[in-house]
């Protein structure tokens, strides 16, 4: 009785599902987001210097000016979207952000999934922690506890080069890692390097310095698949943000030094 | 673009997920146990006429069953290691999750023993028992028959509060669904399926609960 | 980068408790109108609507609620709903808020004696005009305590939406503890600003079943 009740309730919610009909084919999302005159952009909030909050809660860094510059070249109104490392691409593919400038890195998984436009930002992911760990390279992780946000390029690169014995602890969002850090709850934090000069400039308690650099990683942003038109439109502004400095000027700004040349 | 579903992504890591349900099922048991022995415990200290005692008690009640468990996690998880107490994750999410279930088996308990006949009381005091035998022999356990519904309905209730463990990378049912999403893309399929998982655990250990307090508290025909 | 005082904290905080109350209040209001009507189908005379509201029922007091956040939160865009965390947390919670107050509201109307049921039949009421004009208003009495006592968890429940990053006190709470390096005494703000909120709906709740405790 209680079995058939139990697959009585599974078969409720699966006909709820099935009533949930796939959602129709989308209209281009060029044209979409230029009739609407807003350009929705999923922005991090939890990691420094890319999108933090200042003390009256709003988004500022790298990715919100980024995501700033490109509307204005697009006419249109950025609507700036806070999510996790977690939920961004879930963001794309389910139509809730038309862009993704959140750091964000490529892989081959990811491209099955979404499309990445050129690089805007460099980036390289390492491992950091206080001077009393010894963690000169990778095989010094072993039966170590190591934080990092489930997902990231971190995580998938760390998971792939570490030693079984390494503690590899993945928190839901970029804030849950760095508060396992800060808290001492993990001893390392695998993550990008100006995320952790960002953190070292507010002088924590427990301070995130270079162990070992695991990537180069630079940051792209993502695109629904096969919105051919705005991602080339994203691309040709990128580069000329590029070309006319307002891109070095954005750097300067945020990590306190120019765009290498090779990005 | 039309979104089309992907259901034997999500068995390729079958894996994780049966690891999921094990953690799940460890956490509810220790807590559980552990959980219920606070709870009787403290209804005890409720009941036993100590109004120091009562009150204490009543204050940790009060806090933990108003105030939420993801911030009592987080506070345990985050906020202790300032005073220096660090506990790694499992042990913050079992002592998180004994400490709300403790509180709120506290109120359950107590109810059941202020229901207990006067006159049972009086007879064991005729006879001479001690407020600790009385409590033992007589209290206790139709208390605990009475209440066992409630208290069951309330683990359950903790076992699905579990799931925000996942918040501490506490390996559990959910962290196991947040893992395979963030690999293979796929959230909607994997919270079908985990969602399902826990309808099943949920179902399965109301009826454990539910065999033992037949098996436990029943009344023996005998001592009619 | 800015720095944070304690009182910037508390005061955060309390802005984004604003949130957990807008949410709280809206989840309850709309999940007591669909707790309603799920009820209504719960006691129905029709075994088919009865069986459904029961696996409603079932179905989300046998989840947890933040996997019926995930959920909501991914699979009504694929419906072609645009949602945000918002709308999410929102739905997410009526719906949850629904399922348990039908249940307790089963009750309370089962605690009507079978008597009343039996004379308004005789009357030749239907069923609509017996819920409406004679069980349900004796079930109403019953109902106050336990559905002020719920209120309590829905405010709880608003918690857990923080994790699809819904900014109310809990999200608030996790972003100033990663800028203030404080996370004592920001985690303890956000427990004691819960409590100021839940604690008097609690006395009330527990109030109310003295004063309208009625006799066996």
């Amino acid at each position: 009785m209680r079995f058939a009740k139990f697959l009585g309730a599974v078969g409720f919610a699966a006909a709820l599902f099935a009533a949930a009909a796939p959602g129709p084919a989308r209209a281009d999302a060029l044209e979409t987001i230029t009739k609407a005159g807003v350009l929705k952009v999923a922005v991090p909030q939890d990691f420094p210097p890319f999108g933090s909050v200042g003390p009256d809660l709003k988004p500022l860094g790298y990715d919100i000016d980024t995501a700033t510059l490109i509307a204005k070249e697009l006419g249109v109104k950025v609507e700036l979207v806070p999510v996790t490392s977690t939920n961004r691409i879930p963001y794309l593919t389910t139509g809730k952000a038309d862009l993704v400038i959140s750091s964000l890195g490529k892989n081959a998984e990811r491209e099955k999934v979404i499309d990445f436009s050129v690089a805007y930002a460099p980036f390289f992911n390492g491992v950091f922690g206080p001077d009393n760990v010894k963690a000169d390279k990778v095989d010094d992780l072993a039966g170590k506890a190591v934080g990092v946000t489930r997902g990231s390029v971190e995580d998938i690169e760390l998971s792939k080069v570490a030693p079984a014995s390494a503690n590899i602890r993945r928190y839901e969002d970029n804030n849950g890692t760095i508060s396992a850090f800060l808290s001492g709850q993990v001893e390392l934090i695998a993550t990008g390097n100006v995320v952790a000069a960002a953190i070292l400039e507010r002088n924590p308690p427990r301070k995130p310095v270079s162990k070992f650099l695991i990537k180069n990683s630079p940051c792209f942003i993502g695109v629904s698949k096969g919105e051919t038109a705005l991602l080339e439109k994203v691309n040709a502004i990128i580069a000329k943000a590029k070309t006319d400095g307002s891109l070095d000027a954005i750097a300067q700004k945020w990590l306190k030094a120019p765009l290498p040349k090779d990005l | 673009m039309a979104y089309s579903f992907d259901f034997p992504a999500v068995f390729d890591y079958t894996p994780v997920l049966v690891d999921g349900v094990v953690l799940t099922a460890a956490l509810t048991v220790v807590s559980t146990v552990a959980g219920v022995s606070i709870g009787i415990a403290g209804a005890a200290a409720r009941t036993s006429g100590v109004k120091a005692l009562d009150t204490a008690v009543g204050v940790y009640v009060e806090v933990i069953r108003n105030t939420p468990f993801l911030v009592q996690l987080f506070f345990i998880f985050f906020g202790l290691p300032t005073l220096g107490i660090r506990l790694p994750e499992w042990q913050a999410a079992v002592l998180a999750m004994v400490v709300n279930l403790g509180a709120y088996s506290t109120e359950i308990i107590r109810a059941g023993i202020q229901a207990t006949p006067r006159g049972l009381i009086e007879a064991g005091e005729s006879l001479a028992m001690t407020r600790a035998e009385i409590f033992r022999h007589i209290v206790i356990k139709p208390a605990m028959k009475k209440i066992w519904p409630a208290l069951s309905s309330q683990i359950v209730i903790v076992m699905l509060g579990s799931s925000v463990c996942s918040q501490i990378a506490a390996e559990e049912l959910t962290f196991a669904a947040n893992f395979i999403q963030s690999r293979n893309f796929r959230p909607f399929e994997v919270y079908f399926v985990v969602t399902a998982l826990y309808l099943g655990l949920a179902v399965l250990l109301r009826w454990l609960l539910a065999r033992f307090g037949n098996l436990v508290f029943a009344r023996r025909a005998a001592r009619a | 980068m800015p720095e944070f005082t304690t009182w910037d904290i508390l005061y955060n905080l309390i802005l984004a408790a604003r949130w957990t109350v807008v949410l709280s209040i809206l989840a309850f209001i709309c999940g007591g109108i669909a707790g309603l009507l799920v009820l209504l189908g719960r006691v129905s005379p029709l075994p088919w609507l009865r069986r459904t509201m029961n696996l409603y029922i079932e179905l989300f007091q046998g989840t947890p609620l933040l996997m019926q956040i995930f959920i909501v939160f991914f699979a009504f865009p694929l419906m072609g709903v645009e949602t945000t965390a918002w709308t999410a947390a929102v739905v997410a919670l009526t719906l949850f808020t629904s399922a348990y107050l039908a249940e307790i509201w089963r009750g309370c109307v089962e605690s009507v004696p079978k008597g009343q049921w039996e004379a308004s039949e005789s009357l030749a009421m239907s069923f609509t005009e017996q819920m409406r004009y004679v069980i349900l208003p004796q079930a109403l009495r019953v109902a106050v305590p336990p559905t002020v006592g719920f209120s309590v968890q829905v405010i709880k429940g608003t918690a857990v939406t923080s994790i699809i990053g819904f900014v109310e006190l809990t999200k608030a709470g996790t972003m100033i503890t990663n800028a203030t390096f404080q996370p004592f005494l920001v985690y303890g703000l956000v427990g004691l600003l819960y409590f100021a909120l839940c604690y008097p709906l609690s006395v009330y709740a527990k109030r109310l079943e003295r004063t309208l405790h009625v006799a066996r």
